[in-house]
């Protein structure tokens, strides 16, 4: 009789204790605004607006506090709003590729802007964050590449590519070099897309800031300029440029490559060993005065279908306009957050040490559509297939007329694709 | 009835950690059930009253050894091979991710279009005179204001507003009652969903609490019907049976988003009858195959003549044992990685060493060997370890007798002692095998799957095997087709299964198992 007492004693402390940790809140009786984010955004978005224990409500939002949820990385940020079904947070803080995907499995929310908001942007800024002709964020900051020149090893900055290959070939055994130019950040595709504009080509033709349906993207010139600059007699790559990235930013700060396309986001890793802003310049192109475009996109924060299920639907847009879209708020959060911001405003009063890639995109840039760059109507992604190309023509030795062509072909069928989604 | 046995001390233990465990699970079977999990919620419940009933009576003394391992397994193994199993017969992919109500709401909600003009309203939000939610709302670039309800808009005089002077918008007018923050906290949800009377054709939708858009409908859903028409083309989209609203006239022309959809089989027969898919597929199992007997083998053989080698006299011997264990007991990630730099092309130890410019990673071949060197380099140890064990555990009788009767040593090897070892070995060859026909981190920390001729079309890599393929569909692209990597995992699972079951029958070991 006495353990039957405490079976009924233990079985019912376990449920009491269950429905008394149940029933703790999970916060106070504040109206939150929810910001998912990675592990640089989320602590530099929290420390711009304090934790929301620090804040009093209304700072950016009447009534409205805002709770930031950190990632421990991007990957981890994209694996968690992949899944999220439920009780999902009012605005993520993405890259603007996540735009498309995150529209069609209806887990962003149109946002409209107000005119006011929309002006302080670039238009290709919110050309990133666009999905069928709707809006599903703001822009937050820039994300682009630009090429670090070691003058301490190549002497001055290059004026063309042929002067880079020159100083590697005639360099590359008694400086003992490993390359001549590498991709350190970006990627094969990201990153050397401003190697591929340089030798003539790329993703899509631009004209009057709109995609040029009816022009070659990788034009057969860029066959002839790979052969001269990159390949050697035999066909086989010369070793100016490697078709992997590996090794590119470790060799690069061991003063065995000259030359190297980085990305703003690691600035302050060159700026540690020494390295200068004023030695950032875009790609130098085939002639001189011509430079190699890189990709300029903003990531954004985009508003969740799930800030409608949270009762936050209002509140939320009040803070994607009040705060990310304006340039006071911009300001404050880039005084944490290293990168570029994407408002016009606040970008012209951006500290000095973001302006080298500022001045590398104004010299030659190209908008980041994910709507054609990520199609694969051609049989592969912008994303898969440039690193393939790179792959074929130094490594594979194949011919680069005909690598050329397939580029071509499968670049214009998945632009035609995409415009029609734009 | 006694239900207590034994000391005090380990009595109450007993209940103290039986009572917070239950009270743990409560909660989590609270939490499951308050987010709609109900299937969740009933699993957990059944564990606490099974958990209750084998550790607070006697009914069965061996289930409280078992019961907690055939809990975890059948959460952890059993329920996602059921639910991977049902996945795998649902359109659930990119555009299909979310249920049909949710995918309603969303078409709804998206199917407002904006005022191509690009007005906007700077808006003040609050109540006219009758207490009706209204918006006072200045159109900045024209200089007019409205007062606008769900009813009516009226457009005001400049002299019937106070303008705020630092915004330049009105804020104040007869009648009108400004919301202070508290009350567009509370009440922000509901304010959200109104629709002012705006100009013409339009509604006033607020965008945030400052800003009102005109907006008019594009789609219109009728339940009855259960299908959307567009009010501007007159197009009538209708449920596919896919999970998606396609137009009748178009149906590839389909509204975003669509929802999980059952399509029973079709990602099994696509398997055989969809080129696109059939064709990466039939390579990749060989290479699988390929890579995991290869593997199997060489590791076996390099463990197994370490073994031999060091079952013999040396000196040094326990420094050697050391130095081979090694690699097994650095974690693998870290050796895949170092080995990846090591490989590389320009700037690797490899090449450096050897003098050449192989692109490991970049042609199929390499990459291949690559694969295979790294997995020897990971795997040889454990199979030393246990080849060394058995080595000791076949008597020294059986290869005494052999050499009286002038066996050589290599007879007694081939003859004797592999096939006692392959007797004794082959459950843990067969788990190797499973394991590596599975190994997914070396394929996707060294290579990537890959190389891949992208500009040829190809959508499986020279180096990647079932799961890392499948992983590639599930979550390696932008288009994400979550049912058909179900389906492959469930192919998976199955070979997997009949592989192992086949090579433990054949080698007649846990007969009384099987």
């Amino acid at each position: 009789m006495k353990s039957k007492k405490i079976v009924s004693l233990a079985v019912a402390f376990g449920l009491a204790a269950s429905s008394l940790l149940g029933a703790a809140p999970a916060s106070a009786n504040d109206k939150v605004i929810t910001v998912w984010a990675d592990e640089t955004r989320g602590p530099a978005l929290e420390k711009t607006l304090g934790t929301v224990a620090a804040q009093k409500g209304g700072e950016w939002v009447p009534g409205y506090k805002v709770k930031v949820v950190a990632f421990s990385s991007f990957d981890a940020l994209k694996a968690a709003v992949d899944n999220v079904t439920k009780d999902g947070p009012d605005v993520i803080l993405a890259a603007n590729d996540w735009v498309a995907s995150g529209a069609q499995n209806g887990k962003l929310a149109v946002y409209t802007p107000s005119a006011a908001v929309r002006t302080g942007f670039n238009p290709n800024a919110w050309f990133d964050l666009t999905y069928k002709n709707r809006i599903y964020g703001v822009p937050v900051d820039v994300n682009n590449v630009a090429m670090l020149v070691n003058t301490k090893l190549a002497g001055k900055k290059p004026a063309t590519f042929g002067e880079m290959v020159n100083f590697y070939l005639k360099n590359k055994t008694s400086k003992k070099l490993t390359a001549g130019l590498c991709v350190a950040g970006g990627g094969m595709s990201w990153g050397a897309h401003s190697v591929l504009s340089a030798l003539g080509g790329g993703a899509y033709p631009i004209r009057n800031a709109k995609v040029d349906t009816r022009q070659n993207p990788v034009p057969a010139a860029v066959a002839t300029n790979i052969s001269k600059f990159l390949l050697d007699s035999k066909g086989a790559s010369n070793g100016f440029f490697p078709a992997s990235d590996t090794g590119c930013k470790d060799n690069f700060l061991a003063g065995k490559v000259p030359y190297a396309i980085i990305g703003n986001w690691e600035w302050k890793d060159y700026q540690d060993k020494g390295f200068s802003m004023n030695n950032l310049m875009a790609v130098p192109g085939v002639t001189k005065g011509k430079f190699g475009a890189a990709f300029g996109s903003v990531s954004g924060a985009l508003l969740t279908s799930f800030a409608a299920t949270n009762g936050n639907d209002a509140a939320a847009k009040s803070f994607l306009s009040n705060f990310f879209g304006s340039e006071k708020g911009q300001l404050a959060y880039g005084k944490n957050d290293p990168r570029p911001p994407a408002h016009k405003g606040a970008a012209a009063k951006a500290a000095p040490a973001l302006k080298g890639f500022g001045s590398a995109a104004a010299a030659a840039s190209v908008p980041q559509i994910g709507a054609i760059l990520n199609g694969s109507k051609g049989n592969a992604s912008y994303w898969d297939a440039l690193p393939s190309f790179w792959n074929d023509v130094l490594v594979k030795k194949a011919a680069p007329g005909s690598s050329v062509s397939k580029l071509n072909t499968l670049f214009k069928k998945n632009i035609v694709e995409g415009m029609k989604t734009l | 009835m006694k239900l207590f046995t034994g000391n005090k001390l380990a009595v109450t233990a007993k209940v103290i950690f039986v009572s917070i465990t239950l009270a743990l699970l409560g909660l989590l079977a609270q939490s499951a059930f308050a987010s709609g999990e109900g299937f969740i919620a009933a699993f957990i419940a059944f564990s606490m009253v099974t958990l209750a009933i084998i550790y607070f009576t006697k009914i069965s003394i061996p289930m409280k050894f078992f019961l907690p391992g055939v809990l975890l397994l059948s959460a952890f193994v059993v329920l996602p091979i059921l639910y991977t199993l049902v996945m795998s017969g649902f359109q659930f992919k990119t555009g299909n991710y979310v249920d049909k109500p949710a995918a309603l709401e969303r078409i709804v909600a998206d199917s407002f279009v904006a005022d191509d003009s690009g007005l906007t309203f700077d808006v003040v939000v609050g109540e006219d005179g009758q207490g009706n939610t209204a918006l006072l709302a200045t159109d900045y670039m024209s200089g007019k204001y409205f007062l606008s309800t769900e009813e009516s808009i009226v457009e005001l005089d400049a002299s019937q507003v106070t303008v705020d002077p630092t915004l330049g918008i009105a804020v104040e007018t007869s009648g009108f009652t400004r919301f202070d923050n508290d009350v567009l906290a509370a009440r922000g949800d509901q304010i959200a969903s109104l629709r002012f009377a705006g100009p013409g054709e339009y509604f006033l939708g607020l965008e945030g609490f400052e800003v009102a858009i005109p907006f008019k409908p594009t789609l219109v859903y009728d339940e009855a019907s259960d299908s959307f028409t567009n009010e501007q083309t007159g197009a009538k989209y209708v449920d596919n049976g896919r999970g998606n609203f396609a137009n009748i006239d178009d149906p590839q022309d389909i509204v975003s988003p669509g929802w999980r959809s059952p399509i029973w089989f079709e990602n099994y027969v696509s398997l055989v009858t969809d080129e696109k898919v059939r064709e990466p597929f039939i390579g990749v199992f060989i290479w699988t195959m390929v890579f995991a007997i290869s593997t199997v083998v060489t590791q076996f053989a390099l463990g197994l003549l370490v073994a031999l080698a060091l079952d013999k006299p040396l000196g040094g011997r326990r420094f050697y044992r050391i130095i081979i264990i090694l690699p097994y007991a650095v974690p693998s990630i870290m050796s895949i990685l170092i080995w990846g730099g090591m490989f590389d092309t320009e700037f690797g130890a490899i090449n450096a060493l050897l003098g050449t410019k192989i692109a490991w990673f970049l042609d199929e071949n390499f990459a291949r060997a690559a694969v295979i060197i790294v997995n020897l380099w990971l795997g040889f140890p454990y199979f030393y370890l246990i080849s060394n064990g058995a080595l000791q555990a076949i008597p020294g009788e059986l290869s005494e007798a052999a050499r009286i009767d002038g066996a050589s040593n290599r007879q007694i090897f081939w003859q004797i002692t592999l096939p006692l070892l392959l007797k004794m070995l082959t459950p843990l060859l067969i788990a190797s095998f499973a394991f590596n026909f599975n190994n997914f981190n070396l394929i996707f920390l060294l290579t990537g799957g890959g190389p891949r001729n992208d500009l040829d079309g190809e959508i499986a890599g020279a180096t990647d095997i079932l799961i890392s393929y499948t992983y590639k569909i599930a979550f390696g692209s932008s288009v994400q087709d979550l049912g058909l990597a179900s389906a492959i995992s469930v192919v998976i699972f199955i070979l997997v299964a009949g592989i192992s079951l086949y090579g433990i029958r054949r080698s007649k070991v846990l007969e009384e198992f099987i």
